[in-house]
């Protein structure tokens, strides 16, 4: 009755997601801690990584746009 | 000419539960960055009740399946009545009102299920129920939520604290900020739906509307703006559960937890395994508490807040059993029901006044803003200006 495939998919998903984005936001600022001249842009560039999984969130979130057709 | 009253009724008293689903379910989303001061709390649930109106009028999917599973319809089941759903609802709102009171984070989709299958037990008896449903769709993801959200949590905390250095760690309050409006939108799109759900499951079954159709836009409307007032009230109570009570959260780990709750949520509603927003929330605060070094755990208040849930169901069924009970007298029985539902609901309102607990509770001074000490007895005022 129960579906452990699915609650499996579930959790290796939810890790690696969170995973994925703590990774980044933490590495944005740890990178973002200094005065050298490549950390700027580079501590930025995770940021927009980051951003980037929370607009895929919102992509899941709102079903107009990854449901049409169902 | 009963059935207009009984629909009124259920409508209203479905608008309330939608009220009474927001206000508790604020704090998923809003405890943590309220605890960490991330945002200021009348701003989070201000950005909550927005993010939640919006989710609303987003998806129409789970309104539609609402009446799916659980209780038997169609050939050899029940048809349930506008009555039982009125019941139920009843069941649902006083049990949500009562956890809010005792500030335990239940589930308010657990609360409407269980009034439901109580005022249907009554209704139509245990056959009705589909046991094995029950089992496989809330009691095991009900242990498996928590548990699972915690560990991720749990892990993201060690990698965040890993990779950061003390100083840097404010900077997690800015993240923090979109990963609870994420939480808020999801929960938006899912709970406002419910009522949805059972308003149009009623408005069908009083021969009002076809059979198979979606909710109609002034239900829609209806329910998104009751979902939104409730999330702005704010549920002070439990938020102040989550945020504060189990553990003390730091930034670094309420956006851990958050990041950990968001992703669950979205992966369990697309994969296909529904988990409760309510217990992934507090499984997550739970996990970051465990994974930080020095953070301590209140394990009374988790088991106080596992005890909430195990008794949700089988409690808000009693009331909903009982609301079923009374309205099988009739007209006079029904508006007995509502008449004590009111009763309940303003007693435990009145309760509540008596240890208020509001968004001043969580003020946090700004950083840097010189906090007077306490004068001591006998002290003089000199050269204080008035």
């Amino acid at each position: 009755m129960i579906n452990w495939w699915s609650f499996a998919e579930v959790v290796i998903a939810s890790v690696v997601s969170a995973g994925l984005l703590v990774t980044l936001f933490s590495t944005a600022l740890r990178v973002g801690d200094g005065d050298a001249r490549w950390r700027r842009p580079l501590s930025v560039a995770l940021y927009v990584l980051c951003g980037l999984v929370v607009a895929f969130g919102i992509y899941l979130i709102v079903p107009a746009l990854h449901a049409f057709g169902t | 000419m009963d059935i207009w009253l009984i629909v009124a009724l259920v409508v209203a008293l479905a608008l309330f539960f939608d009220f009474t689903n927001g206000f508790h379910d604020t704090a998923n989303a809003m405890a943590t960055p309220i605890a960490t001061g991330a945002l200021k709390p009348k701003v989070a649930v201000a950005i909550a009740a927005i993010l939640n109106l919006v989710g609303a009028f987003l998806s129409t999917e789970v309104a539609k399946t609402i009446s799916g599973g659980l209780i038997r319809e169609g050939d050899g089941g029940i048809q349930i009545t506008p009555v039982l759903v009125l019941a139920g609802l009843i069941g649902a709102i006083v049990w949500n009102l009562v956890t809010w009171l005792m500030g335990l984070p239940s589930s308010s989709s657990h609360a409407l299920f269980g009034g439901l299958i109580g005022a249907v037990v009554v209704g139509a008896g245990f056959g009705a129920i589909d046991g094995s449903v029950l089992v496989a769709k809330i009691l095991i993801p009900a242990v498996l939520a928590p548990v699972t959200a915690g560990l991720i949590s749990f892990l993201v905390t060690k990698i965040a604290y890993g990779i950061t250095k003390k100083r840097e760690r404010d900077g997690f309050k800015k993240g923090q900020i979109f990963t609870s409006s994420l939480v808020s939108l999801a929960h938006g799109t899912n709970d406002a739906q419910k009522t949805m759900g059972v308003i149009t499951l009623t408005l069908i079954a009083a021969g009002w509307q076809d059979t198979g159709t979606g909710p109609a836009f002034w239900v829609i409307c209806a329910c998104a703006i009751a979902i939104a007032a409730g999330t702005y009230s704010g549920g002070w109570r439990i938020i102040k559960t989550i945020g504060r009570d189990i553990t003390d959260i730091e930034p670094a780990q309420g956006f851990a937890a958050e990041a950990a709750t968001t992703a669950t949520i979205l992966a369990s509603t697309h994969l296909g395994f529904a988990l409760s927003t309510t217990q992934v929330a507090s499984g997550s605060v739970i996990g970051t508490g465990v994974g930080r070094k020095g953070a301590s755990v209140r394990w009374k208040t988790a088991g106080r807040i596992a005890l909430g849930w195990l008794i949700t169901i089988p409690a808000a069924g009693l009331v909903g059993a009982i609301a079923a009970f009374i309205a099988g007298f009739g007209l006079w029985g029904i508006v007995l029901d509502v008449v004590l539902a009111v009763a309940a609901i303003l007693a435990i309102f009145l309760r509540s006044r008596r240890n208020l607990v509001d968004h001043r509770t969580f003020h946090v001074p700004e950083p840097g803003v010189f906090v007077r000490p306490k004068r001591r007895k006998g002290q003089k005022r000199t050269g204080e200006r008035r």
